[in-house]
């Protein structure tokens, strides 16, 4: 009776670990495909104004973008699985180097805004969820407002507000050279901050529902007029039924934010890999954009991947 | 990888976490710098930093590259003050013939890489050969030279082969000859320089300089020079106003009026960014001169000045080099609606004239210029329709092609304009300016060992091209730079001369 269900718990987590490297292979394949259809190439964008067709094909072959599509990315991915990302078209440095260089930035800034995400999406959740039924609809009206603002949105009014009207908080957050981000932790401040708030407010809209939902179970109704103390229904009768969703939610949020290092790493003037994606897409740099898009899919999909297989093997079950 | 970073720890995580709440709620003055050290100067240099690179003889598109080489590598020269060459690496650079074709190059015999080796003759044709090779991305910036006809002679001297006499061979040297040593093929990482500074850490956008205590020339006052790429104007002026920057370059007009009640140093380089309006002279209505006539007239040139560098410029005249010594003096060229007309009407296009002009959005104001003229065109009744182009295709799909657009020049001299875009078979020849007696004055003045001589040939050239060519130059726009109030001796000359910035000191 009791392996049963624990061998098909197994057999889920393997085929969501299948099914993300499939998607990851997919994500590869249409990002390549999506730089190879935008105008103009690396070559062109590195040659500039007034090299010759012969000059700029010269360029094209010895960068090795010559070959049909098809062979560039056979190429690309041979590389890719010994180990090898391949070189920048824009500046011949090698493409591991750069993202290297970029990763702590981004890891930093995304780990602080995950610390201010984490508990605001938990405060907001409840609050949404299962506060006091007025409070409740004016923080779910709030949440859902927060989640619609446009990020670049969001950012201008983080600095108007923090930079330009009160002047704490510096408006722009150049790491120094040589330097870790972690000597002026102010400059984070506000990137984190443009990280956290919006990707709280969606994740609290999504989990509130869950909450609710939860709430409303019967044996928690029951626990509820049979007496039992707030604190002891909230940990041990509602806690369980939210900790899959929450994974869920975490894991999308995570997502959310790799995705939105690319609109604030850029407003901030942060080098990190959002930025670095950013400029790439700008100059074509075909090797650099599959590089950092991989890499960013891999968050999201390794992320979602191991949430559902955690809730696979943690989910109550509920019959 | 020469990066010094490590993955950020949990632990470090947490303390930050905690460093942030507290700076947050302490109302942190952005503007308290960390400790810099009084000898350290940090410049937010223009830049996309994802392009950054360590080849000094490829495109070097950013500036804060080039200013980085500056510092890194020797140069044969530089430009000086009144736009004479300063000599550096090179001693002398005289003429072997009297044609003007061949030049010898003496080099000073002090000069030393960071790896110990000797500056020989032979790394400087290496380096002269190597940007000549990458051709097709700096411009075909040193074409006039024959580089396989070079060569060297002594440890110390080199001859250079120009294809044709070529009188400003010393000038055409300057600023971009980075020399490496001789075989160096490698770029993804720094190569040994003999300028003075040398790269202690960081990486091509972010870079940390220190100063080279064996180089040759004057000890340079900064100790340490530390060079960020910073994509944005508007984020280069802030570093410098949140204290993260003491030299923020390039910034928008915009953004003095803040800076200066601020009490940061605004730095004006005159006559750097140029937008002028080009005009096809093959292709319809530009092919008939009345018609260019009536499109210089019709400009308001103040109007064009004041709106798109909000004053930071001159008045342009059509002189499409306002900057080079040889540039010649002229009436202001008034803005004369009725004349214009009148020129129009009797061209043919008395009921109206359509074009299209087009822009984008590359550099600052380039749009604003466009549309603002194209208003001004309407008023001497030609329809304009304005064409926004993508930054990313205008370079290639709209400079040089279309017959009407805003172009780019960046205070560059006389006689490189010329050569790029000028000559009959100059390789961007925009605006299809195709005169034999034009060319061959070119070369004439070019073969002119007489500098005076020289400049008044050119001087004529600059004129007839001025009543006749496809440029509208309405104006030119300043250089700003800001800079906090300790940093002296920045540059302010035109063009490559803000790239040397090795005598740069801070009083504070």
């Amino acid at each position: 009776m009791r392996t049963a269900p624990r061998r098909s718990r197994w057999t889920r987590a393997l085929t969501s670990v299948v099914r993300a490297c499939a998607l990851l292979a997919a994500v590869s394949v249409a990002v390549f495909a999506v730089s190879d259809l935008l105008p103009s190439d690396a070559v062109a964008v590195r040659a500039g104004a007034g090299a010759t067709a012969e000059q700029l094909d010269a360029m094209r072959a010895a960068a090795g973008l010559d070959a049909p599509a098809h062979e560039r990315y056979a190429r690309w991915l041979a590389g890719l699985v010994t180990g090898d990302a391949g070189t920048s078209l824009v500046n011949d440095r090698p493409v591991a180097v750069l993202v290297g260089a970029r990763l702590p930035a981004t890891l930093t800034l995304a780990g602080a805004a995950l610390l201010v995400a984490v508990p605001l999406t938990a405060v907001l959740a409840w609050a949404a969820g299962a506060a006091p039924p007025r409070a409740r609809s004016w923080t779910a009206g709030a949440v859902a407002g927060l989640a619609a603002v446009p990020q670049p949105a969001f950012v201008a009014g983080l600095v108007a507000l923090f930079s330009v009207a009160w002047g704490v908080l510096p408006p722009v957050s150049l790491v120094r050279a040589g330097g870790s981000p972690l000597d002026e932790p102010t400059l984070l401040v506000l990137p984190s901050l443009a990280l956290a708030v919006p990707i709280a407010a969606y994740g609290a809209g999504l989990l509130g529902g869950a909450l609710a939902d939860a709430r409303a179970l019967p044996h928690v109704r029951d626990a509820e007029l049979r007496g039992v103390p707030r604190w002891r229904i909230a940990t041990r009768h509602v806690a369980p039924f939210l900790l899959a969703p929450a994974l869920r939610v975490l894991a999308v949020s995570a997502g959310a934010l790799v995705a939105a290092t690319a609109v604030v790493e850029t407003m901030f003037g942060y080098q990190g890999l959002g930025e670095l994606l950013v400029s790439a897409i700008a100059t074509r740099d075909v090797p650099v954009v599959q590089a950092v898009a991989l890499l960013a899919s891999a968050v999201v999909v390794a992320g979602t991947a191991a949430a559902d297989a955690a809730a696979a093997l943690t989910e109550p079950v509920t019959a | 990888m020469n990066t010094p970073h490590t993955i950020p720890r949990p632990g470090a995580l947490l303390l930050s976490a905690a460093l942030l709440a507290v700076s947050a709620c302490s109302g942190a003055d952005p503007a308290a710098e960390p400790d810099a050290g009084g000898d350290t100067l940090r410049y937010a240099a223009t830049g996309s930093p994802s392009t950054a690179t360590h080849d000094p003889h490829g495109g070097v598109g950013n500036e804060s590259d080039s200013l980085r080489f500056g510092l890194l590598y020797d140069v044969l020269a530089v430009p000086g003050d009144d736009g004479t060459t300063e000599l550096r690496l090179a001693e002398s650079v005289e003429p072997a013939d009297e044609e003007l074709v061949e030049w010898t190059i003496t080099l000073r015999s002090d000069a030393v890489f960071s790896d110990g080796s000797p500056v020989r003759a032979a790394d400087v044709l290496y380096s002269l050969r190597r940007i000549e090779d990458k051709a097709a991305e700096n411009f075909g910036r040193l074409g006039m030279f024959d580089f396989a006809a070079s060569e060297v002679v002594d440890d110390h001297t080199l001859t250079v082969v120009a294809h044709q006499p070529y009188a400003a061979a010393p000038r055409a040297l300057e600023a971009v000859t980075f020399v490496v040593p001789e075989g160096t093929e490698d770029f993804s990482e720094p190569v040994p320089g003999s300028g003075p500074f040398l790269f202690a850490e960081g990486d091509a956008e972010n870079a940390v300089l220190e100063r080279n205590d064996d180089w040759w020339g004057p000890t340079p006052p900064l100790e340490r020079v530390e060079i960020s790429a910073v994509a944005d104007p508007q984020a280069r002026a802030q570093a410098v106003s949140s204290g993260q920057a003491d030299v923020g370059s390039s910034v928008a007009p915009s953004s003095v009026a803040a800076a200066e009640e601020e009490g940061l140093q605004v730095v004006r380089r005159p006559a750097v960014t140029m937008y002028p309006f080009v005009m096809r002279l093959d292709t319809p209505p530009f092919d008939d001169p009345a018609v260019r006539e009536a499109f210089r007239l019709a400009a308001d040139r103040d109007q064009l000045v004041e709106t798109v560098f909000l004053g930071y410029g001159q008045v342009g005249d059509d002189v499409i080099a306002p900057a080079d010594p040889a540039s010649p003096e002229t009436e202001a060229r008034e803005r004369d609606v009725d004349r214009a007309r009148e020129l129009l009407a009797d061209a043919g296009h008395g009921d109206g004239l359509e074009v299209v002009l087009h822009t984008t959005t590359s550099y600052p104001g380039m749009d604003t210029a466009a549309t603002l003229y194209a208003e001004q065109l309407e008023e001497v009744g030609v329809d304009v329709e304005i064409s926004m182009d993508p930054p990313d295709t205008y370079w290639t799909d709209v400079f040089a092609q279309e017959p009407f657009y805003t172009g780019f020049y960046g205070g560059i001299p006389f006689t490189d304009i010329a050569t790029v875009a000028l000559l009959s078979d100059a390789p961007t020849n925009e605006t299809a300016w195709e005169r034999p007696e034009w060319d061959a004055a070119f070369a004439e003045a070019l073969s002119t060992a007489d500098a005076q001589e020289r400049d008044g040939i050119l001087s004529e050239l600059m004129l007839e091209l001025r009543d006749e060519g496809g440029y509208v130059v309405w104006g030119t726009g300043d250089g700003i730079d800001l800079a906090t109030d300790d940093v002296a001796d920045l540059p302010d000359g035109p063009g490559f001369d803000k790239l040397f910035i090795d005598q740069v000191r801070l009083t504070g």
